[in-house]
């Protein structure tokens, strides 16, 4: 089947094995509160004797918007430049940060062009769609909070809370469980490890995870070791 | 890089027409004319025929040239002192121009020449730095900052842009001070003073043989008499004398600012009173 054919059914093809690549991925998790946004990533280090550190599945897309990847990551770089690139240009012409929402929309529209763009550039065009899922977690002044999931057929998805990849199933009914509008963000954060050391094969441990947040205050900020090491004592003891 | 060189226009006549460069290089009886510069340097030859006004070409566009901006490193940081008169010929547009531009949080551009290209490729420059810090996840060194803006502007030559420019920051190799122009030059230094007012300044400057050693105090009272001198001697340069001080810790941060209109004591006299109203309010 031709990338862009449609089948007799009226489904896109590569686009939904395109969606199917990304439940191999590793488990991302994303919940959002009325204090900030949590976002955890599940490593999955291959060999002990790779550099936890270079493994990096958590990316800042300007100083109030970060995102987690699950599924071909090497693809994710592309969407992910392409975001700061666009976040930057958006506050050179209107001197403000970037929504949330409209840097998703930059997002998807990459991945709908297969990584063409608004330029034209077909150069940069792919032979396949996007196989990586974003977690988008943000804040701007106009809607607080907030976090969306972007996925290969270019389509994005506000949602409260949010699991992808491996795990993503049984996640995802945790996060229904244990979710609550007026949970605080140190709380967000202990679910977001906990949902991942359910999921996770190996026992969970500040190398093999990724831990970062979003305030209004602060702005995104990717947790240290150390701060890593607090979360999983809270959650132990 | 997110910006690209775009596209010079001549006018002919009031006509534009492509830029040629063929057009500069010969003159009309084919013989190759020296490389001249091209900012002014054909409008008097033109002008001075008796053309009727609608076949001379427009007269080079007036910037806003004046100016007194200094920057030099000491023992306590790197000293930035700049005025704030824009003048548009012998006119004073603005008293309260801002001549420091900031890149980041350790590293500010000064503005000398055309006010416009000055604060639009500086605040390219700007929009570069941030990109860097989220992509390397750390601050843009001076050496780099000053070294795309001086490519850009030595590939954009042509377009007669003016700007003088000084890159003043602190990054991991300490203090570094550069000047960068339109023509694409970029030079390394201690001390540097751009603009009209910028040889009365350097004669301030220059009286202090143990530059290196002054003290901070010391180092921002040099900036201001050297400032202050250059606005009593340059018709050009006046308003506001503006002092930064760039440290490791504290990254640039205003240091002194005097409206030269009126005297030091009516000057303090006034902030107070505008802090009192602040703490009413």
């Amino acid at each position: 089947r031709g990338v862009n054919t449609f089948s007799p059914e009226g489904r896109l093809f590569q686009v939904e094995y395109a969606i199917e690549a990304i439940k191999l991925g590793s488990t991302a998790v994303g919940i959002q509160t009325k204090e900030g946004s949590v976002l955890a990533v599940e490593k999955r280090l291959t060999s002990p004797l790779l550099d936890p550190a270079s493994v990096e599945k958590i990316a800042e897309i300007d100083s109030h918007i970060g995102a987690a990847m699950s599924g071909l990551v090497a693809d994710a770089k592309t969407l992910v430049d392409h975001a700061r690139v666009e976040a930057q240009n958006h506050r050179f012409t209107y001197d403000e940060p970037i929504g949330v929402e409209p840097l998703t929309q930059a997002v998807c529209d990459l991945a709908l062009s297969f990584g063409e763009g608004s330029d034209g550039d077909s150069s940069k065009r792919m032979s396949r769609p996007f196989g990586v899922a974003l977690l988008l977690a943000g804040y701007d002044e106009l809607e607080g909070s907030q976090l969306y999931f972007s996925d290969p057929s270019g389509t994005f998805v506000r949602y409260k809370a949010k699991a992808i990849g491996a795990g993503s199933e049984g996640a995802q009914s945790n996060l229904e469980e244990a979710y609550s509008e007026t949970m605080t963000l140190n709380e967000a954060e202990e679910l977001a490890l906990s949902t991942l050391k359910q999921v996770m094969e190996e026992k969970i441990s500040t190398d093999n995870i990724e831990l970062a947040r979003v305030t209004p205050d602060k702005g995104f900020h990717i947790a240290t070791p150390d701060e890593v090491a607090t979360v999983l004592e809270r959650l132990s003891g | 890089l997110l910006f690209s060189p775009s596209q010079a226009i001549q006018y002919q006549n009031n006509v534009p027409t492509p830029f040629s460069l063929t057009a500069e290089l010969f003159d009309p009886e084919g013989n190759s004319k020296p490389w001249i510069d091209i900012r002014g340097g054909d409008f008097e030859e033109v002008a001075s025929e008796n053309l009727f006004p609608s076949q001379r070409p427009p007269p080079p566009l007036e910037f806003a040239h004046g100016t007194t901006t200094l920057s030099f490193t000491f023992q306590g940081g790197i000293i930035v002192a700049v005025d704030s008169r824009a003048s548009l010929g012998s006119f004073v547009g603005s008293k309260t121009t801002q001549k420091v531009l900031p890149i980041n949080s350790h590293m500010i551009g000064t503005m000398a020449g055309g006010a416009a290209d000055c604060q639009f490729w500086i605040r390219k420059i700007k929009s570069e730095a941030l990109l860097h810090e989220v992509e390397e996840g750390r601050r843009m060194s001076v050496a780099r900052a000053s070294r795309i803006l001086a490519n850009y502007l030595y590939s954009v030559r042509q377009l007669q842009l003016s700007l003088g420019t000084m890159i003043a920051g602190w990054d991991e190799k300490g203090p570094q001070l550069y000047y960068v122009d339109n023509t694409g030059l970029r030079i390394q230094g201690d001390l540097f003073a751009v603009g009209s007012g910028s040889t009365f300044a350097l004669g301030i400057l220059d009286t202090a043989t143990n530059r290196y050693e002054l003290s901070v105090d010391e180092a921002i009272a040099l900036g201001i008499r050297a400032i202050r001198h250059a606005t009593f001697r340059d018709a050009y340069s006046g308003g506001f004398i503006n002092v930064y001080l760039i440290t490791p810790e504290d990254g640039w941060k205003r240091v002194f600012q005097e409206d030269i209109a009126r005297t030091p004591e009516a000057w303090q006299a006034l902030k107070q009173k505008e802090e009192s109203e602040l703490d009413i309010n």
